[in-house]
């Protein structure tokens, strides 16, 4: 059974404030309470699904300058009126 | 002039001089205008580089130059996939404005044939959703009777090539969202195995199950999109290398001497009349082309709901976290805030679906609860896969419906989330194991309302899983859409 005070948790967790507590908190723990489901689960092995890649078939470790239209992004990106590299002032 | 034509026709004829590029994306445009307003398929339109698109294709044609193989045909692209110069907003507030400044790796490859795309495609807010009325932009409406959803997330791709709005159009599929709308509006969707095609460009929502897919309207276009889209990217290190695979060539070979699984968990309770009488009259024409048809059972596919909808949260709650309005977003000041403030208030603005499952994601991953929830759905998905491995000892194919039920009305369902979740029971296994999974149009309803059928193949079997689907596509003759 999920209360407010976990919901206020989990919304503080995630960073979203919460307008509609009510339908949340209901809705999130009928969800809950059908994933239990899982507890019924019956497998015995430990597997789950992983995908090795060995070291050789990854991309060389260098930097590569991001290209849009053969300029680097970064500059491209600081002549940008509206750029959101720089973050707002805060206080 | 005729939209309704295939991509095979529509070469033929620009090959043959008898239409022209800009000719056949004016009239596109101009159905695109007169039925919009029905459909609401398209979020953002890119009418004029359309145009100065196809004139230059038309010239190059004229002057003999080499010219990709898509000679101009017009496409949709889901507004989750990233094109330069036209904006991304995943049916979202919080992107309302955001302009990618590079393309797609699926986008860069169809420009590169010469492909116009004419615009971006409605979908439900990141894609989380089945019936396309979480979009920030308005639902998007079924062609066949536009007071019934389109299925989803993918809606709008699923309109715009189900009402002649474009040819072909690119989606993306998390849990069936290629194609539960490919089922509602009668065309064709298919999910490609996990690493087919490159998701460079796409907008993570649940990056270790999701695939860009094409719909189509017949399967052979479905196929000529994938020859292009297919294959490994430097950009995507979960794109396999598999070699060049003609996806086209023998797409007639047919089904003789084939053997098909049918999923019983897919096809027993909670599934309407009509889509199971559709079902079975699949099997019998499979049958009568020669194919072998036994009953299959993955008893794992009970839990695979609330599997899926954990790994899907999970995944959601933290590609959801760049989110905070300082890398992307849109207009608000930060005076008075301070930070954790400042990113709840922004985050306000995703809709409900995508709140739910942040707050669903944060609480399977908890440190209390993440071995009760997270890790017995990944142990979930580690059983299905083992079955899917045993049946595809036994059987090529499989097939089941692919939606349960019959689309819907607008509205009907949004205020139930879990009753919606359950409704992609028969599409999600495709995901949760990496497999391909398309959909046919297969039969209209009483109603008037599509009835798509569903099969899958091994992991990289597209080559064949096409040339059965073609099979049964060529089974049956469907009505026009009534729009």
């Amino acid at each position: 059974m999920v209360d407010r005070k976990e919901i206020e948790h989990l919304g503080d967790l995630v960073k979203v404030e919460l307008h509609d507590m009510e339908k949340y908190i209901t809705q999130v723990d009928q969800i809950l309470n059908y994933f239990d489901n899982l507890d019924k689960v019956e497998y015995d092995s430990d597997a789950t699904l992983r995908k090795e890649i060995s070291y050789e078939d990854l991309r060389e470790d260098k930097h590569e300058p991001f290209l849009t239209d053969g300029t680097p992004l970064i500059n491209k990106l600081k002549r940008d009126q509206n750029n959101f590299i720089r973050a707002p002032k805060m206080i | 002039m005729n939209l309704g034509i295939s991509a095979t026709e529509y070469l033929s004829l620009i090959r043959n001089g008898e239409i022209s590029a800009e000719e056949f994306i004016a009239s596109t445009l101009d159905r695109v205008h007169a039925v919009e307003g029905k459909v609401h398929a398209y979020i953002t339109m890119d009418e004029q580089n359309a145009l100065n698109k196809a004139r230059s294709i038309d010239k190059k044609i004229k002057a003999k130059e080499r010219t990709g193989l898509f000679l101009g045909m017009p496409i949709s692209i889901k507004d989750n996939i990233c094109t330069s110069g036209i904006r991304t907003t995943c049916a979202s507030k919080v992107l309302e404005n955001f302009v990618s400044p590079y393309d797609a790796t699926v986008v860069s490859k169809l420009k590169y044939e010469d492909a116009i795309i004419i615009g971006k495609v409605n979908l439900d807010e990141f894609a989380m959703g089945s019936t396309t009325e979480f979009s920030y932009f308005g639902p998007s409406r079924n062609p066949w009777n536009p007071e019934y959803v389109p299925g989803g997330s993918s809606g709008g791709s699923g309109v715009s090539v189900s009402a002649l709005e474009c040819m072909i159009s690119l989606g993306s599929d998390t849990g069936g969202s290629v194609r539960s709308p490919a089922s509602f509006c009668s065309v064709v969707g298919l999910k490609p195995t996990y690493g087919l095609v490159s998701r460079y460009g796409l907008v993570s929502y649940a990056h270790s199950i999701e695939q860009i897919g094409p719909v189509a309207r017949k399967v052979q276009d479905v196929a000529f999109v994938l020859n292009t889209i297919a294959g490994h990217d430097p950009h995507d290190d979960t794109t396999v290398e598999k070699g060049a695979v003609d996806y086209v060539e023998d797409l007639d070979a047919g089904i003789k001497g084939k053997k098909i699984g049918l999923v019983q968990q897919m096809t027993e309770d909670g599934v309407d009349k009509e889509v199971s009488a559709a079902t079975n009259s699949a099997i019998s024409k499979l049958q009568d082309l020669g194919a072998e048809c036994i009953p299959i059972s993955l008893d794992s596919i009970v839990h695979s709901v609330a599997a899926y909808y954990t790994i899907a949260s999970a995944e959601a709650s933290s590609n959801l976290e760049r989110y905070d309005n300082l890398r992307y977003g849109f207009d608000l000041g930060t005076e008075g805030y301070e930070f954790k403030a400042y990113v709840s208030k922004v985050r306000s603005n995703f809709g409900p679906e995508v709140i739910r499952r942040m707050l669903l994601g944060a609480f399977v991953l908890s440190a209390g609860y993440y071995g009760k929830y997270y890790l017995k759905a990944q142990k979930v998905r580690a059983m299905m896969k083992s079955q899917i491995d045993e049946a595809f000892k036994k059987v090529d194919f499989l097939i089941a419906p692919t939606m349960p039920i019959l689309p819907f009305k607008i509205g009907e369902k949004i205020n139930n989330p879990l009753t919606l979740y359950l409704l992609d029971i028969n599409t999600i296994m495709a995901n949760l194991t990496g497999i391909p999974a398309i959909s046919v149009p297969f039969a209209i309803s009483n109603m008037g309302l599509p009835i798509g059928i569903q099969i899958f193949a091994n992991s990289f079997q597209e080559k064949s899983l096409l040339q059965a689907s073609y099979a049964l596509q060529q089974t049956t003759r469907l009505p026009e859409v009534p729009l």
